[in-house]
């Protein structure tokens, strides 16, 4: 009785105790393997992660991992809105090139991995899924090495273009192919029509409204940084509710929000959005939550041919689009090479694709995840170095960045 | 002593360097683009030369040298167009004006060459500080002699081109309550202000060689002069100038400034005296804050008057010599903008009024220069 106003043993951490806690740790995880390993801050985070998650020493147990979902999703959000942001359609339009650039690179990526993975006899619906999951760069990561190593020119600029585009790619194509699978799996014809379009409709309105909403809210507010940064932060984490609530894709719909923001803001309500610090947060706890969830596990022996087959056509097929198209579009000589280094990163939220397919046909997923999530654990971990060194290399990087 | 063997040029031709901001098109902060810009614009069969400046956020422009303003209007319309095209390719986007507006000076990154990279050793910080923009007006002299006369005379007028050619009210983030605020960027270095009281071109190079046995200067590069004579091209310099909004205007000042060595040249209305020197930096300043609605002193009639004024009867003054040079027309356009007080600068605080922020007001002095005047 008298002891009623301790608590419990053990106490139950509040999900914002642990939210802190994984932040600090993946902070000083991130500054240690760049103080001492000068690898990307990235690295460190999801090592951290690693460590900690249900494959390490489980403190972060799978039920948290689902739990926490929400913050991976509202970082996801905040990313990809920030890159859609960036994709400049003018630019497209005045460097039809580019433009080019940008389709082959994701169109060459796609059919490379396609086609090695049918050649090592995986089914095309399989294929397919997997390749178009490949084809997206990790908007996270190069965003993340990009703001850490102040990277600014060409080299950079493309880049970030270049993962915006090849980002939509994926998730449409990704959408696209569920009627394959439905099928596959004897749903109905109506089930294999109506979910893509709904997702795929869906999504693409509800980024289209929320897009309206903050613009005429931004116009409203009036030209005050401060203002408008809480917006916008404050659209995003209700729009990334709202999609999830709908059963929408949370990427497409936040890259289309952020696309449309930048490219119907015919008036420039909006500011600038530099995310700055704030954003340092998310990539921190996206990080050490992607770093929880490698699958370890789906590695073994058997896949190592196709996982290295994966990687290697698929970095092939991007850069076989840059160097053909690249110097049309006006990059400089050694700059495609470059390039194909920095878009190595596969997506992150590659692992929430799989997820969301897992859950859909628990098989399907698995044999799914043998291939992509084995590539997401080599690629998490050398992407960011490719990344980091590209953008060094290029002469983009700030020299004490 | 070579570089000082004084080149004579045909009288009074006219030539300018602009330089230019180069801008992101996604935060309308200054890029970093000069160097990829660059190299495509080499590709390219252009009159006149592209050069690389202080920071990788600026090209500049070098015209060839015309006999006449309206040759050079079109050669700088031209080289406008290249430069718009390929930085269009690169998403970048190209502006006038003497400064960016809110750019954060640390950000700014030395162009890599030998030049440059001693100028940052030297001068540290000042060399980032230095991202501001100007146009330089050359005009061609018979000689040595007339390049010192040209020079003293000319310095009297320093206010006019500073009101005329202002286009930086805005520097880090604020409005400075300045015309131009972007000549207090180039007065920080030691070697900044104006030509000793120099009687000719001889008494010029005694001068020269003892500041460079001083260890002082290297060569005619080091001083950072309003204006200055220029041996190796056969000019004298004006390079007080913001870099004007358009081409246009960038034009008229150098057609003004032709008129008025005109005049000195066949008229030789004045001996060079040194109370212009007691009065120029009071000049100057009035010029930088105010403008055209600034005071001046006169230093030859020993009388105060608002720099418009005193533009407008110089304008009516060398009109004879604008008339035979073909330029009438465009002085009398730049007569009319002081008449009814409009600048450049005024132009860039009325986008602020209506816009709000100064990211617009960088956007909308982008589409200025896209478009041509």
């Amino acid at each position: 009785m008298i002891r009623d106003f301790l608590p419990a043993l053990p106490p139950v951490l509040s999900h914002a105790a642990v939210f802190g806690a994984l932040v600090i740790v993946g902070l000083l995880a991130g500054e240690a393997v760049r103080r001492y390993a000068s690898l990307p801050r990235i690295t460190g985070y999801a090592v951290a992660g690693a460590v900690l998650g249900p494959q390490g020493v489980n403190l972060l147990t799978d039920n948290m991992l689902f739990d926490l979902r929400i913050l991976v999703d509202l970082s996801v959000g905040l990313i990809v809105f920030e890159l859609g942001f960036r994709l400049d359609l003018k630019w497209l339009r005045l460097n039809r090139w580019l433009l080019a650039t940008a389709v082959a690179e994701s169109a060459f990526c796609f059919w490379s991995i396609f086609g090695a993975l049918v050649y090592f006899d995986f089914r095309p619906v399989l294929a397919a899924m997997a390749a178009a999951i490949g084809t997206a760069t990790s908007p996270a990561v190069v965003m993340l090495v990009a703001s850490d190593l102040r990277a600014e020119g060409q080299i950079t600029e493309r880049m970030l273009l270049f993962t915006a585009v090849n980002s939509v790619f994926a998730y449409v194509l990704l959408t696209l192919l569920l009627p394959f699978l439905h099928l596959e799996h004897k749903a109905t014809w109506e089930q294999a029509l109506f979910h893509p379009l709904y997702l795929l409709c869906g999504s693409i309105f509800a980024g289209y409204l929320a897009c309206l909403l903050m613009l005429r809210l931004a116009a409203w507010l009036g030209k005050r940084e401060e203002l408008q940064f809480v917006l916008l932060v404050a659209m995003v984490i209700v729009t990334v509710g709202v999609a999830h609530a709908l059963k929408l894709s949370v990427s497409l719909t936040l890259i289309t929000l952020g696309i449309l923001a930048r490219n119907l803001d015919h008036e420039h309500a909006l500011l600038p959005v530099h995310f700055g610090y704030g954003a340092q947060l998310f990539f921190v706890i996206l990080f050490v939550l992607v770093g929880a969830s490698l699958e370890f596990s789906a590695f073994n022996a058997v896949a190592a041919t196709v996982v290295a087959a994966y990687i290697v056509v698929r970095f092939l097929g991007k850069g076989l689009a840059l160097l053909l198209f690249g110097p049309l579009s006006g990059i400089r000589p050694g700059g495609a090479g470059l390039l194909t280094i920095a878009l190595l990163p596969l997506s992150g939220s590659a692992v929430v694709m799989v997820r969301d397919t897992t859950s859909l046909y628990p098989a399907f997923g698995k044999e799914l995840a043998a291939v992509v999530l084995s590539a997401v654990v080599i690629l998490e971990l050398i992407g960011p170095l490719a990344t980091q060194f590209a953008l060094r290399r290029a002469g983009e990087a700030r020299p004490n960045g | 002593m070579d570089e000082l063997a004084f080149s004579a040029s045909a009288g009074l031709t006219l030539g300018v360097e602009i330089e230019l901001q180069l801008v992101r098109a996604h935060d309308m902060d200054l890029s970093r683009d000069a160097d990829d810009l660059l190299a495509r614009l080499s590709k390219r069969k252009l009159p006149g030369a592209m050069k690389p400046e202080i920071t990788e956020s600026m090209i500049e422009l070098n015209s060839s040298v015309h006999a006449d303003s309206a040759a050079l209007m079109h050669e700088l319309e031209v080289m406008r167009q290249a430069v718009v095209r390929e930085a269009g390719v690169l998403n970048v986007r190209v502006c006038g004006g003497g400064s960016h507006p809110f750019h954060d000076w640390a950000d700014r990154r030395i162009y890599p060459n030998e030049r440059f990279r001693s100028v940052v050793e030297r001068y540290g910080y000042l060399a980032k500080q230095f991202t501001v923009f100007g146009q330089h007006i050359h005009v061609g002299c018979p000689g040595g002699d007339e390049a010192i006369y040209f020079t003293h005379m000319l310095t009297r007028y320093v206010p006019h081109f500073i009101a005329l050619s202002a286009a930086s009210p805005f520097y880090q983030g604020e409005d400075t309550s300045f015309q131009s605020s972007r000549l207090t960027a180039v007065s920080a270095f030691p070697l900044a202000g104006h030509m000793p009281f120099v009687s000719g071109w001889a008494d010029f190079l005694e001068y020269f060689t003892t500041m460079k046995r001083f260890g002082i200067v290297a060569s005619m590069k080091d001083f950072y002069w309003d204006i200055r004579p220029k041996p190796e091209y056969g000019t004298v310099e004006i390079r007080v100038c913001d870099t004007p909004l358009t081409t246009r205007r960038a034009a008229l000042l150098a057609a003004y400034a032709q008129a008025l060595c005109a005049y000195f040249l066949t008229e030789h209305p004045r001996e060079p005296s040194r109370s212009v020197y007691l009065v120029n930096s009071y000049n100057r300043f009035e010029a930088c804050r105010f403008g055209t609605r600034g005071d001046m002193v006169d230093p030859y009639a020993g009388a105060r008057k608002k720099i418009g004024d005193d533009i407008l009867e110089t304008i009516a003054l060398i009109a004879p010599h604008a008339f035979r040079l073909g330029s009438s027309e465009l002085l009398e356009e730049l007569a009319a903008g002081v008449r009814v007080g409009e600048s450049d600068a005024a132009w860039l605080r009325r986008r602020y009024a209506a816009r709000g922020s100064l990211a617009d007001v960088v956007r909308d002095a982008c589409t200025r220069w896209e478009q041509g005047s």
